[in-house]
């Protein structure tokens, strides 16, 4: 659930004490640390400990430049190695020697719709340079859309020009030294090999931990990428998308398709949980965490998307220590009503664990009791808008009958029953249609998962020789 | 009442007032009415009944019109080093106009949602939910403060090289969003509760850091950022889609609403709590659910004047027109709906007429030489309204407007120039705080 969903909980929660609305309507706002206990864990997640979090692995595909924030970042030649391959900079100098101009062939790797390989052949026409920036050379190359976008900005490329080029950095296959590819996006096949190497250590190793940083352009852009993790066909594949707003917007096509895929094949066995793929685009790139796992039967590896949210922090056990907390805190400061205070932000806070406990993530519920996450009852994603408003409505129907039954002479003059079945009517059909789409999705989780099952019999049998 | 040959008369000249005056960046109707008011009076230019009437229209006008200022004078600059609205977005994209035309229908929507719900739902649920909850208004008033600190999202943090950079990145722009919160109310405390402006100005001594706080920071932003003024399409043609534009209109309406009952709680305020309610994504739903939530906030909160059972007194204009006549008959709200209705199809169409003029013509003149007019006429205002004292509260408020944009964070902190001042007096700390500053 979002963030006010919690947080209008834990200030309905409040109004279910009696001393405590009376308290507020005479100006004691003391409650609203209700409120503040309800949002409590998302806040500590979010603020404090997403930045603690253990990283393996930290792949940035387009480092930003440190004084503008975002990327490309311009780099000296000299800086540049093995370690940037596939990733987008941009970089200063001028034009040495143009080593060859003219068409040539170049095969590469697209995805049809059903995400099945296709290798093409293509004529392109292009350009091969060395730049250099007074701090060293590289290999410059532009070709097929990258070399008529690459005209259109420079006019003939001349040697002596100077010019300022953005693309990603790679290494020949013959000399094995570094050349620059001009494009508007890093490769993606750095990310892809990355997310492989993360699994197949994770299965040997028990876990490792990405983070995969986003695409922040000029203007308050990002480059959307998507990673598929294909359990069945055992790769990793990244595909890079258009350009996009903050809010969504694609606001350029795609990449073309010579560097639009990344795909690095994985050696081991491993499950995704969740039946789509992760976009990568504003505010910040998920950490996913690959653990060892039982699959039925089966050694496998699992992904966990943000593995340090939803830890300690959303647990009933939280919850008990918040209450504790609150009591001591205001008993001490001599508050009446503490005892209800404390009840009511363990009730905002457990109202948080419950509600999130509804889509799909779950959480470790009373630790050190139980040592593992429960798994979610996938009502509906977090950011769902049927469930929020549902869950919303029906904490502000609460608050409004409750501060009704709490205050005579009654301002809203209806039998208490009558009031909330007239208040809460929207959030009863809300939950309805989102219990019935739950449906589908359980459906679509369970024959993917079932589908993993019997293609891990049908290797076995293959290996023994079955088939 | 007056008759209805005057309210239309009245009416149709509010909408033509706002009109023209609402297209201008860093202009705001409130202000303006007031200038009006302060310098013309009332009585002697129109009868008293009549002046409820007219300033409907120029509200409507205003909730319509203001989205030109909104898309096409807000231009970002060419590093758009700081988050853009999803407007300056289209706008840099040339596709400004449609930024307009999307506004325009979460308008419309805001406009039906509102006169089918003044008809046939406020009458009869507005006065019982709100005597039931009004008691409570600052428990939500210090609710909604507490979440937006709490909710702050950090644009910043993820690349740092160890936690504690990485938390410091994150972490300076919501300790900036909490300074910006408390100067502004530190400024807001002093001009309510000091005479630091002139008593003459009592219904305008906020005027002039409101100015700052938004206007002035905006106009000046368009000065020194020498944004460039990129062609811009014409086509009638938006990209978004029914759900989205029912999902939006949904959460406009929802958070207009809120803001247009609840006293101090502002448009934004409304809507970053209805965004969370209705999780909406996406800039076309945002565009859209922000014409919504300003019709609704608007001329929403200004109608609540008119509805007889309830009769509150919502926003400066209400307060500006309510101490020269207040309605009071059901025929008076009737009529005010019928030129919510009337205002709202004029205003519809001068904004798409003129969206399509100065798209057609926007890189003819320079916002940056616009942008110094403006800026000029609001120290004039500031001036008029509340004197020399009035000036310097302007530019106080602006440096606030700017700090704001500079830690990368929410305006809307800025509020706590309204905000901070009216808790403290709500929960009758007022004298502490006055004694504790030295002021009192």
């Amino acid at each position: 659930m979002r963030g006010f969903t919690h947080y209008i909980s834990g200030l309905a929660a409040a109004t279910f004490f009696p001393s405590l609305v009376s308290d507020l309507r005479m100006g004691i706002l003391l409650p609203v640390i209700a409120a503040a206990a309800a949002y409590f864990p998302d806040f500590v997640d979010f603020k404090f400990g997403k930045f603690f979090a253990r990283r393996d692995y930290e792949i940035d595909p387009a480092p930003w430049d440190e004084k503008k924030h975002y990327a490309p970042k311009l780099v000296k030649i000299k800086e540049l190695s093995e370690k940037n391959r596939y990733q987008f900079f941009a970089i200063e100098g001028r034009v040495e020697e143009i080593l060859t101009r003219g068409s040539g062939t170049v095969t590469y790797t697209i995805l049809d719709e059903k995400g099945e390989q296709k290798t093409v052949e293509e004529e392109y026409n292009s350009i091969v340079f060395i730049l250099n920036d007074g701090t060293g050379r590289i290999t410059v190359e532009a070709v097929g859309d990258d070399y008529k976008f690459f005209e259109e900005e420079f006019g003939q490329i001349e040697e002596g020009k100077e010019i300022l080029v953005f693309g990603y950095v790679d290494i020949d296959e013959v000399d094995k030294e570094l050349r620059f590819v001009v494009s508007d996006a890093p490769h993606p096949q750095g990310i892809a090999e990355t997310i492989a190497k993360a699994i197949e250590e994770a299965y040997h190793e028990g876990e490792r931990i990405v983070k995969i940083h986003n695409i922040r352009l000029p203007g308050d852009v990002y480059r959307q990428f998507f990673v598929y993790l294909d359990p069945p066909k055992r790769e990793v594949r990244v595909e890079m998308g258009p350009i996009v707003t903050p809010g969504g917007v694609a606001i350029t096509d795609k990449p073309p398709e010579y560097r639009r895929y990344g795909i690095a094949k994985v050696s081991v066995p491993f499950i995704k949980t969740y039946p789509k793929p992760t976009r990568i685009d504003s505010f910040s790139g998920p950490e996913i965490a690959f653990r060892r796992a039982e699959f039925r039967g089966k050694t496998v590896v699992k992904d966990r998307f943000l593995p340090w949210h939803h830890g300690f922090s959303h647990s009933l056990t939280m919850g008990i220590i918040i209450g504790a907390f609150v009591y001591a805190i205001f008993k001490l400061l001599g508050y009446n009503h503490a005892g209800d205070l404390a009840l009511a932000s363990m009730i905002g806070q457990w109202l948080h664990v419950f509600e999130d406990q509804l889509g799909f993530m779950g959480s470790n519920l009373l630790p050190p009791i139980t040592k593992d996450v429960i798994p979610g009852f996938k009502l509906g994603e977090s950011g769902s808008g049927l469930t929020n408003f549902s869950t919303a409505w029906l904490m502000i129907s609460f608050m409004i009958w409750n501060f009704n039954r709490f205050t005579e002479p009654r301002p809203i003059p209806i039998g208490d029953a009558k009031l909330l079945l007239l208040l809460i009517w929207p959030s009863i059909i809300g939950f309805g249609i989102a219990i019935v789409r739950s449906f589908k999705l359980r459906k679509e989780i369970a024959q993917l998962m079932d589908y993993y099952t019997n293609l891990e019999a049908f290797e076995e049998l293959e290996e023994v020789g079955g088939i | 009442m007056v008759p209805l040959s005057e309210v239309l008369v009245w009416s149709l000249a509010g909408v033509l007032f706002g009109s023209l005056i609402s297209w201008i960046p860093g202009f705001h109707i409130f202000n303006i009415m007031a200038l009006l008011v302060a310098v013309f009076g009332v009585g002697e230019l129109m009868p008293v009944q009549a002046f409820p009437f007219f300033a409907i229209g120029a509200i409507v006008a205003y909730a319509y019109v203001s989205a030109i200022s909104s898309v096409y004078f807000s231009v970002a600059d060419e590093s758009a080093v700081f988050l853009l609205f999803p407007t300056q977005r289209y706008l840099l994209l040339g596709r400004g106009h449609e930024a307009v035309l999307l506004y325009l229908i979460g308008a419309v929507a805001g406009t039906l949602v509102l006169v089918l719900g003044a008809l046939f739902i406020f009458p009869k649920v507005l006065p019982p939910i709100y005597q039931a909850t009004s008691p409570y208004i600052t428990y939500f008033l210090t609710a909604i403060v507490v979440f937006m600190f709490m909710s702050e999202w950090p644009k910043e943090g993820d690349r740092g090289k160890t936690p504690l950079q990485r938390l410091w990145l994150a972490w300076r722009q919501i300790l900036g969003g909490i300074l910006v919160f408390f100067l502004s109310g530190l400024l807001g405390f002093a001009v309510m509760n000091t005479n630091l402006l002139p008593s003459t100005s009592a219904y305008t001594r906020l005027t002039p850091m409101f100015i700052g706080f938004f206007g002035m920071s905006w106009v000046l932003l368009n000065i020194l950022s020498n944004p460039p003024m990129l062609p811009q399409k014409i086509d009638d043609k938006v990209e978004s889609s029914i759900y989205n534009t029912l999902k939006a209109s949904f959460g406009g309406a929802l958070g207009g609403t809120i803001a247009a009952v609840y006293p101090i709680i502002t448009g934004g305020m409304g809507a970053l709590i209805a965004g969370h309610i209705t999780s909406q994504r996406g800039d076309d739903a945002f565009i859209i659910s922000q014409g919504v939530n300003r019709v609704i906030y608007y001329v929403g909160a200004f109608t609540l004047l008119f509805l007889p059972n309830l009769r509150l007194t919502r926003g400066a204009a209400a307060w500006l027109v309510s101490s020269v006549y207040t309605p009071k008959s059901y025929a008076e709200y009737l009529a005010a709906i019928g030129v919510i209705l009337l205002s709202a199809g004029i205003s519809f169409l001068f904004t798409y007429y003129l969206s399509k003029l100065i798209a057609r013509s926007f890189t003819v003149v320079h916002i940056r030489k616009l942008s110094y007019v403006v800026a000029v006429v609001l120290i004039a205002i500031s001036y008029v309204l509340t004197g020399p004292m009035g000036v310097l509260v302007l530019f106080v408020s602006t440096a606030i407007g700017m700090m704001a944009a500079a830690f990368n964070t929410r305006r809307s902190y800025c509020l706590g120039g309204l905000v901070l001042p009216v808790l403290i007096s709500m929960t009758g700390h007022t004298g502490e705080v006055m004694r504790l500053l030295g002021l009192g």
